[in-house]
């Protein structure tokens, strides 16, 4: 059974518009102009329970839109959505209690006092019962690995330490669904691993659904089994990640140093990405031409080294928001 | 109930850090005290002489109860906040929490003051003693009625000024609204009681909120009757009812419309 079901939803914003000047500014208010911006439109898709699923696209895109629709901070204006069988427009408080957010970008702990102090907090405002908050607490606390800082004012905790409370924050009161916008942005690459891993155990450990939007693609691939692309509020793929991989394997990136300089120019089949003089990069569709054809046009002689790889998950997803985009 | 003695009790602990600076606040209660304590003192030539039915000591312990509810408020800092989370949508964030945004303000705005609220209480006694040499007639029936109608006092005024900030979602910004409702206090509510004004004006001053914000609790101090107690009394249960329910209806009307972009 289908966790999140969202069937046609919609939302429009209405955004005030000034023309320059102070001219412009008296005219804006005694005679306002407003236009109507299509965040989301008409998207459908469900997640299982139990799934790690991505939600990506661009800035813009609609999808922080659609992650506050879900959460029931923004009301829709078409179209229906069930998290948990709970419509999150006509039962916020109910739905509160069965998901949590985190929001890499907005702090929902008090600075002044202990990542322990909130969490007792976030335990008495999601009415549970003192011992199980105490039983969590510990729980989550060898979990995440926070013995050492629990008792540190979060002020003085390092980014890093801070997103691993807000997440404990938000597990407390043990959520069905967790909803991370974001949650690594602004950490080094071994805090990221970290989080990551720390969010792979939870999801094995509970069996909480998590529904992850970010722009770091490390998140989306070694968290995500499932990933789903919305640009100009529309769901533009809704695909497991080895089939996105899948897709795109046919494109081939070939990196080759080379003895002499070589004069290549793009042709059917073959891009040119790169071309330092005896550096080259190329993208080769393996649909049109064969990898051999291109390393014969690049003389396998004149080859002093050579790298083939499959195109980054990162180049994937921006080809996919930019062949949107020019639609 | 108990998530909103847990909000006013992390209010509380994230404002012990601020303790010094409640004290520094104090020096501005100090000069503004000291200020009318010597007005007072040039009005009255005689201090047992009664003006409008208060004598000179009155007056000013008046003034200091009076003082002592409006300077712990704290209000300016309660309606910026509250435009500003309405006007960056960070209001959106507290939407996904079970719990009530105005329980929120009210449980969180009284934990954050109440240290302040402690401490001017404790020095202002101190300096109302130093500078009369005597407090007024009190017994534990007047203590505890000043005390629970100064409570109540602080909680209407927390929920009059949540209405005020929670004008925002209407207005661009409700901070000159605010700035209006501290003159309007200040002026007929905090220096002079009610008796001090033009009789055509006494009945709507009486109604107004006013009377339950800072007339009531100083007035009780200086001059407590069970009448007295028991008008206050209803009268703030009316206004805590009514800023409630206030509060309730425009954060409906505003977080229905409520925009949050980007992310």
């Amino acid at each position: 059974m289908a966790i999140i079901e969202v069937n046609n939803l919609s939302k429009t914003f209405k955004v005030k518009l000034k023309e320059k000047g102070l001219k412009g500014s008296l005219k804006s208010i005694f005679k306002p102009k407003y236009k109507v911006i299509k965040a989301v439109k008409n998207i459908n898709f469900e997640v299982e329970k139990g799934e790690m699923i991505a939600f990506i696209g661009p800035n813009g895109a609609g999808k922080s839109t659609t992650i506050k629709m879900l959460t029931g901070i923004l009301y829709p204006d078409k179209g229906d959505i069930k998290v948990l069988d709970i419509d999150p427009k006509k039962e916020r408080k109910k739905l509160a209690y069965n998901i949590g957010t985190v929001f890499g970008q907005k702090e929902q702990l008090w600075t002044h006092l202990t990542p322990y102090d909130n969490f007792k907090f976030f335990g008495a405002i999601y009415d549970i019962p003192e011992v199980r908050v105490e039983k969590k607490i510990n729980e989550l606390k060898e979990l995440f690995e926070l013995d050492e800082f629990i008792n540190t004012p979060v002020r003085n905790l390092s980014l890093g330490q801070r997103i691993r409370c807000e997440i404990v924050a938000s597990l407390i009161h043990e959520p069905k669904v967790l909803f991370l916008d974001e949650p690594t942005i602004g950490l080094d690459p071994v805090v990221k691993e970290n989080i990551r891993t720390l969010i792979k155990r939870m999801n094995k450990e509970y069996k909480t659904t998590i529904f992850l939007t970010s722009h770091d693609v490390g998140d989306i691939e070694k968290l995500c089994k499932r990933v789903i692309i919305i640009n100009n509020g529309q769901v533009v793929l809704d695909d497991s990640m080895e089939n996105l991989k899948y897709h795109y394997l046919n494109k081939k990136i070939v990196e080759a140093k080379m003895k002499e300089k070589v004069n290549l120019d793009d042709e059917e089949g073959i891009t040119i990405l790169k071309d330092k003089g005896y550096n080259l990069k190329i993208e080769v569709d393996t649909k049109k031409r064969s990898v051999a054809d291109a390393l014969k046009l690049l003389n396998p002689d004149n080859i002093v080294d050579i790298n083939i790889s499959n195109m980054p998950l990162e180049d994937i997803i921006s080809t996919i928001y930019k062949n949107e985009a020019d639609k | 109930m108990r998530k909103y003695l847990f909000i006013f009790k992390s209010e509380l602990m994230s404002n012990l850090q601020y303790v010094f600076n409640i004290f520094v606040g104090f020096f501005g209660y100090f000069i503004m005290l000291f200020i009318l304590f010597n007005l007072w003192k040039y009005m009255y030539s005689d201090p047992n002489e009664l003006i409008n039915g208060y004598n000179m000591s009155q007056m000013t312990w008046y003034v200091i109860i009076t003082e002592i509810l409006w300077m712990t408020l704290g209000g300016r800092k309660l309606c910026r906040k509250i435009c500003n989370d309405v006007r960056g949508g960070n209001i959106a964030y507290n939407l996904n929490k079970p719990y009530n945004y105005i329980g929120y303000c009210l449980s969180g705005h009284l934990g954050s003051i109440a240290i302040k609220g402690l401490i001017y209480t404790v020095l202002g006694m101190i300096m109302g003693f130093i500078f009369l040499g005597n407090f007024p007639d009190l017994n534990i029936f007047s203590i505890l009625a000043v005390l629970i109608t100064g409570i109540l006092a602080t909680a209407i005024s927390i929920l009059l000024i949540t209405f005020i900030g929670l004008f925002s979602f209407i207005i661009e910004d409700a901070n000159p609204f605010y700035w209006l409702y501290g003159k309007v206090i200040l002026i007929l509510g905090t220096v002079f009681p009610i008796e001090y004004f033009p009789t055509f004006l006494q009945p709507f001053l009486t109604f107004s909120p006013i009377y339950v914000v800072s007339y009531g609790p100083a007035k009780l101090f200086v001059d407590f009757s069970f009448g007295t107690f028991a008008s206050v009394l209803l009268a703030q249960i009316i206004y805590l009812f009514i800023g409630y329910l206030l509060c309730t209806l425009m954060y409906r009307k505003g977080v229905k419309n409520l925009n949050v972009n980007g992310g």
